[in-house]
């Protein structure tokens, strides 16, 4: 027992450095670090490079990580972030998730040149050895050591908050804005020393957790998730709550693992902190508020003439059925059936995102729930009942979205979007991980779906199967869009407190919302797993539902055409492209999301107003010019589809 | 019968005129738009109740309350930027009716709209978006939202801050005429001029058109009466001017 609570502290103070370090820059500067982890491991590979790779001592390597790298990174984070500090809130949340993207991708651009480097050693920065607590519990210096320096560094801070000009200045801030300025305390300055402190807490936090764990691409990011929960145990404000909630997140883990070394307990210890930040978030509910400037969101722009968007939806489903298969070769067909079943699940976070406001990073799971049903029906009942298996996706899927959407709602923007990245994670890690459900690694397979006489084994009636999916499911969208749905959703995400005192019911209207677009994705996901013939857990993870989500804001994530460019990036991947293409695509994904600010609307919105220039000038022509009269009850723009 | 409405509060007794206009007056931080975000749901009050039409409706949530005939604008402008003026009423419109969303009884709605447009004179920026309209148009847009929602109690917060004295002036003309139960927008379900609680900074506009005044200070109600009685009150002036009660 005392080996596991030796073993619990040790893991606990690593993820309270983190925690330190993001509820440290969020109390001060309002933004939410997503990217922790990904900063993390980046300095535990560049301090790799530096000790390992080129063979620096020691205590070089050290000094030039905390005191020249780590601190550098702060201030371009700290530059990136005070330029977006005009932006609404979700455009933020977006970029840092862009930012989270950058480093994961850079790192296995620069560090991982070959398969071998995947796993890597990372020797500890303490003595080797170990030394006797008792008789039979030991406790190596690198346990000690972490464990001290954690306790040192999180006094450090305390005392900096506590005693010290800057932490007062701090602490000002923090309390109020735009009071801290009249009294000459430089904002700027104090976020600037925020995201300092941060980020060198960030590279000791991933040195010592690579120590502990390897350098992993893969897994790394994912354990600094886990200091997440204790964070926002801490209400993301409270340093002191952060500290021991990760103590006793560490502990709970590692106690966890003795008694459930085996069965079906070992895959709660890893799920527990994203259950844990689940929970919290929900029972904190509206207690949690956000540390944000009182800057108003900005919000987009409907379209005021939906016919256009009609009749070029129309036209481009008709010419893609038509000319599709001719045109193509049958690879190219499969793979781009594949990537309309994906921009089906698209347009989910097209109303989500960019329509209602609300980010959620669970969306491929709900495809996810969709796809096994499926796999899992046709697989017991026989290809015929294929659409009895979409039945059942979307019968799971809305009841499993209210499930998260009910309790996590009430959040305001960033903490729903933790709320649902912790479900992601929690699918990703029970549900999924679950060899019952998903067929473990390999997954299930799904190689002969059949609607009525129609049998959907070859590429081509894949492709009209999805092409079908994707123009309905669009055109619809736009439809309600223009509609009183579209209105409702506008009202709700541009001021809800206007929406509510008018009558619409907010809670109604975001769950209704979530509820259909987890039924959409569920339907996306069967899709998937037609045109893919195997479903793997993989292909449904959280790390799928943040590409998606990235891929979407730079398509335009107010448009429904944004969540077909978002299917244009995702054929890229499955075409016979130059490898340099495939390499660098992620990369170039996250540098335009990093650079969304600029035109938070993407590239949808580009290409639009190229058109409506081009078309406006064709329009110029032998129109009238028009002039508004004064007290006239009908515009013409009130012209409107009828519903 | 005409809405009849009774509003209160731990402290604060506030009786809203049948018909006509209310007002609700009282120096800065005297809690007058806590109060209205106390009335509408917005804030839950932590002691005491809010009754309305005989009813407690203090846990009420916000939209409940708006379905019941409350309606409000906002002193910092709570518009809809991303949608035109036309859609910004028609959106009230919708959220005001059970089952708006579903799309039943367009017409009516449209018809409602239409008429609110021309009655308020926003004719000529029905088809522009809110978001980028002046203040001075944007108040008219707010009134004519809260009016789409067909209410029997108006509650307009300062509906002139941030106005020119013209805009001022045209305002109080357009709010004057359609309160007034002779000229107001009839809906078709026969509710014709809601009873009307304005808070406002502007004496003057409050004095020209309140048929009663409340005065508010520090939480606490001090005056209440006709314009004029108000006017002379020892207590009203006290607070305004800072000299101690007589």
């Amino acid at each position: 027992m005392l080996q596991f609570i030796v073993l619990g502290l040790f893991a606990g103070s690593i993820y309270a450095l983190a925690s330190l370090g993001i509820v440290l820059t969020y109390k001060t500067t309002g933004v939410f670090n997503f990217a922790y982890g990904g900063i993390a491991m980046f300095c535990a590979y560049v301090f790799w490079q530096l000790r390992d790779g080129w063979g620096l001592d020691q205590w070089i390597a050290i000094p030039l990580l905390l005191l020249v790298i780590a601190p550098l990174l702060g201030l371009i984070l700290e530059l990136l972030f005070r330029l977006l500090s005009q932006q609404s809130a979700e455009v933020q949340i977006v970029v840092c998730l862009g930012v989270l993207a950058f480093f994961t991708t850079i790192v296995n651009l620069v560090f991982v040149r070959h398969p071998d480097d995947s796993v890597r050693n990372l020797s500890t920065v303490f003595s080797h050895g170990s030394f006797g607590l008792t008789s039979n519990v030991s406790v190596t210096w690198n346990e000690a050591g972490t464990f001290i320096l954690a306790i040192v560094m999180g006094l450090g801070l305390y005392a900096m908050q506590r005693w010290t000009r800057l932490g007062t200045a701090m602490r000002a801030v923090v309390d109020n804005r735009d009071l801290a300025g009249l009294i000459a305390v430089n904002a700027r300055t104090i976020g600037r020393a925020a995201w300092i402190i941060s980020t060198v807490f960030a590279a000791v936090a991933g040195v010592l957790l690579s120590v502990q764990e390897n350098l992993v691409t893969y897994v790394l990011p994912f354990l600094v998730i886990y200091s997440f929960a204790p964070a926002v145990f801490g209400r993301l404000t409270n340093l002191g709550l952060a500290f021991a909630g990760s103590l006793t997140l560490g502990l709970t883990i590692n106690i966890l693992q003795k008694y459930g070394s085996s069965g079906s307990l070992a895959k709660f210890e890893t799920s527990l902190p994203y259950l844990a930040l689940f929970v919290l978030l929900v029972v904190y509910g509206k207690r949690l508020t956000e540390v944000k400037s009182s800057l108003r969101a900005t919000t987009s722009r409907a379209v005021a003439d939906p016919w256009r968007g009609y009749v070029v939806g129309a036209v481009a489903l008709i010419l893609a059925l038509v000319l599709g298969p001719q045109v193509f070769a049958d690879s190219t067909v499969g793979a781009l059936a594949q990537a309309m079943a994906y921009g089906v699940v698209a347009i989910t976070v097209v109303v989500l995102t960019g329509w209602t406001g609300q980010i959620s990073i669970a969306q491929m799971s709900f495809a996810g729930v969709g796809a096994f049903t499926t796999a899992h029906t046709v697989a017991s009942l026989g290809a015929l009942y294929f659409p009895l298996g979409v039945l059942f996706g979307i019968l799971i899927a809305v009841p499993v979205s209210l499930l998260v959407g009910i309790p996590s709602l009430r959040l305001s923007g960033l903490f729903l979007a933790l709320a649902t990245m912790a479900f992601a994670l929690v699918m990703d890690s029970i549900v999924f991980a679950s060899a019952s459900i998903s067929g473990g690694l390999t997954g299930l397979d799904l190689t002969e779906a059949k609607l009525g006489p129609i049998s959907f084994d070859t590429a081509t009636s894949q492709y009209y199967l999805c092409a079908v999916a994707l123009g309905v499911t669009g055109l619809f969208a736009l439809w309600l869009r223009h509609g009183p749905v579209g209105r409702r959703l506008q009202m709700v995400r541009d001021s809800p407190n206007a929406a509510a005192t008018l009558g619409a019911s907010l809670t109604v209207t975001k769950l209704a919302v979530f509820a259909a677009c987890a039924a959409i994705a569920a339907v996306g996901g069967a899709l998937l797993a037609v045109t893919q013939q195997t479903v793997i857990p993989a292909n449904f993870s959280f790390d799928t539902s943040l590409q998606l989500l990235l891929v979407v804001v730079i398509g335009g994530r107010t448009l429904i055409s944004g969540a077909v460019i978002a299917a244009g990036f995702y054929v890229v991947r499955l075409l016979p492209v130059p490898a340099t293409v495939n390499k660098y695509l992620p990369l170039g994904i996250a540098l335009a999301v990093i650079a969304i600010a600029q035109e938070p609307d993407g590239i949808g919105r580009v290409m639009l107003n190229q058109f409506q220039k081009s078309a406006a000038l064709l329009y110029r022509i032998g129109r009238r010019p028009r002039t508004p009269v004064a007290g006239r009850t009908s515009s013409p723009q009130a012209v409107r589809p009828s519903v | 019968m005409r809405f009849g409405g009774l509003v209160a509060n731990d402290n604060i007794d506030l009786e809203v005129a049948p018909v006509g206009i209310t007002g609700l007056i009282g120096p800065n931080g005297a809690g007058k738009t806590t109060l209205f975000n106390v009335l509408t749901g917005l804030n839950r009050p932590t002691s005491g109740s809010v009754a309305y039409d005989g009813q407690d409706i203090s846990r009420w949530s916000p939209h409940r309350r708006a379905r019941a005939g409350m309606s409000r604008t906002f002193q910092r402008l709570e518009l809809f930027g991303g949608m035109t003026v036309r859609d910004n009423l028609l959106a009230a419109w919708e959220a005001s009716i059970p089952g708006g969303v579903m799309g039943r009884r367009q017409s009516e709605g449209r018809q409602l709209v239409d008429e609110v447009i021309a009655r308020l004179q926003l004719g000529a920026v029905a088809g522009r978006q809110t978001g980028e309209l002046p203040t001075g148009i944007g108040r008219m847009v707010e009134l004519g939202r809260a009016l789409c929602t067909r209410p029997r109690l108006l509650l307009l917060d300062e509906p002139s801050s941030g106005l020119d004295a013209k805009e001022t002036a045209h305002f109080k003309e357009i709010l004057v005429e359609v309160t007034d139960p002779e000229q107001a927008v009839q809906s078709e379900d026969g509710r014709g001029a809601p009873a009307v609680l304005m808070v406002e900074h502007d004496v003057r506009l409050v004095m020209d058109v309140c048929r009663m005044i409340t005065v508010l200070d520090f939480g606490k109600r001090i005056a209440c009466g006709a314009p004029d009685e108000v006017r002379n009150d020892p207590a009203v002036i006290a607070a305004y001017l800072g000299e101690p009660a007589a």
